[in-house]
Order: C-alpha cells, then sequence, then structure tokens
C-alpha cells in the first residue's frame, strides 16, 4: 500500500490531520477549551509548542496544496515510475521528520527536510511534464 | 477517464461553497475597510479593523482552506483507488453539511457548536481517508 503515490498522498494528508489533532491537545492544556471553542474575537497567544504546531500544521497546508495536484498529475498522465513513488516516500518521512522537529524546535535540521519534501515535489512535476498531450 | 464519483461531485460542490464563502467575506471587507486600502498593497494594518462578524467570516474561510485541501485528497484517492461505497459518498455529503453549517455557527459564535459541527466535517474526512487507505 505504500507502493503507489496517490495511497502515499492519502496517509500524508492523515498525518496532517492528526498534526491538526495534536495543536489542538496542545492548545487545550495552555489557553483551554472554552477559549478554543469560542470565535476568538480576540487573539490569545498560544504559547511557543502550540504556536510552533499551529506554524507546522500551516506549513503542511501548504506542502499538500502543491503535493496532490503532482500527485493527480502524475498518476492521470500514467507516468509512474518507481523513482516517483521513492520521491513519495521521501516526501513522506521528511515531512514526518519536519512535523517532529518543528515542536522540538531544531534548526537547520528542520529546514534540511522542509528542502528534502520540496525537492520531491519538484521531481514530480518535472516528471508529469513528461506526460503525452492528448 | 476516471468516472464522477459522489466524492468527486461534492468535492466541486466543496469548492464552490468556498468561492461563495470568498464573496461572504470580501464584500464586507471591502464595504468596511474601503477598496483604497484592499486595493493597495496592504503593507500596514487597516486603520480602522474589521468588524467582529466579518473578522469571523474570514476566519471561517481560512479554516474551509485547510479542510478543502485534506477533503480534495480524500475525495481523489477514494476516486484513484476505486474505493468509493456508499459509506464513502454519505461522508462526502456529512463534510458538505457540515462545511455549510460551519460558516452560520462561527457568523454567530456558537458555543460548542462551531467546534462540534467543525469535528463532523474532520471525523468524515478521516473515515474517508482511512477508506482509502485500507
Amino acid at each position: 500500500m505504500l507502493h503507489s503515490e496517490p495511497h502515499l498522498l492519502a496517509l500524508y494528508a492523515l498525518i496532517v490531520a492528526i498534526t491538526m489533532v495534536v495543536q489542538v491537545g496542545a492548545a487545550a492544556k495552555t489557553v483551554g477549551l472554552p477559549y478554543l471553542s469560542s470565535a476568538r474575537d480576540a487573539q490569545k497567544p498560544l504559547g511557543t509548542v502550540p504556536e510552533r504546531l499551529r506554524r507546522t500544521v500551516d506549513n503542511s497546508v501548504v506542502a499538500l496544496a502543491l503535493v496532490a495536484p503532482a500527485v493527480l498529475l502524475v498518476e492521470t498522465g500514467g507516468v509512474g515510475i518507481p523513482q516517483t513513488v521513492l520521491a513519495m516516500q521521501v516526501f513522506v518521512l521528511a515531512r514526518i521528520a519536519f512535523a517532529a522537529l518543528y515542536p522540538l524546535g531544531i534548526p537547520y535540521a528542520r529546514t534540511a527536510v522542509w528542502a528534502a519534501g520540496f525537492l520531491a515535489i519538484l521531481f514530480l512535476y518535472l516528471i508529469a511534464l513528461t506526460a503525452p498531450l492528448t | 477517464m476516471t468516472a464522477m464519483t459522489p466524492e468527486l461531485t461534492a468535492l466541486t460542490l466543496a469548492a464552490l461553497l468556498q468561492a461563495l464563502q470568498y464573496l461572504l467575506y470580501a464584500v464586507p471587507a471591502n464595504l468596511e475597510l474601503g477598496p483604497g486600502y484592499t486595493m493597495s498593497a496592504r503593507d500596514r494594518e487597516p486603520s480602522k479593523p474589521l468588524s467582529e462578524k466579518t473578522a469571523r467570516l474570514g476566519r471561517a474561510l481560512t479554516n474551509h482552506f485547510e479542510g478543502l485541501i485534506l477533503f480534495t485528497i480524500a475525495c481523489v484517492t477514494i476516486t484513484l483507488a476505486d474505493k468509493s461505497t456508499a459509506f464513502t459518498a454519505a461522508c462526502a455529503y456529512a463534510y458538505l453539511a457540515a462545511r455549510v453549517l460551519y460558516i452560520p455557527a462561527y457568523y454567530y459564535g456558537l458555543r460548542p457548536g462551531r467546534s462540534l459541527i467543525w469535528a463532523v466535517g474532520f471525523l468524515a474526512t478521516l473515515l474517508m481517508l482511512l477508506a482509502a487507505l485500507l
């Protein structure tokens, strides 16, 4: 199941959803559920780690928005190769590392794994561009 | 060619809902801040903040972007993997209904209604992603 690009995409979407739950859980500890379930008209700082998780989620949503069209293009264009599966495996592993390193506040390594995920996306778009025109 | 599944129909409607949410937010925001500000590069914060209700519509819009990227991937991967069932179709329409109700829930500051409605849409998406993966 981890050998097809769409499956790896669905897996990563699930991981981002779990990250969102972790973020809400961390924020519930600092500002409480009554504030989180309110309309949040006055912005409250969430605290260091929940804010890092917030930025992790924001960054992951951008990553999903970039990777999803690439996977769709590779799949529907019929240009998948073992290397595109490998790129998605690298992407998922890099993004899991990103989600772990960001809340821990580890610099450089976080940027390095972000770049690995980004390069994997670029590779998928390059392959998608080789799809024949119909 | 992949057939149009109920999930893809729900996804199209969800995207149209997002476009509608844009209008729901942009029209009052332009009336309140003035096109002089909204059409500028917005280097500075507006001199007068948005009204409470308009700011809530803005946050409802932002929130739907996150929901929509996960939902898009769920709908597309279910379709590509040929995993569409009555259950996943019901989940897709539950998501759509939840996202429609989320807008008035946010606007009127329903607590904990807004969070519960959000949770319905989120859970429906999770179940769809799991269905795509399993």
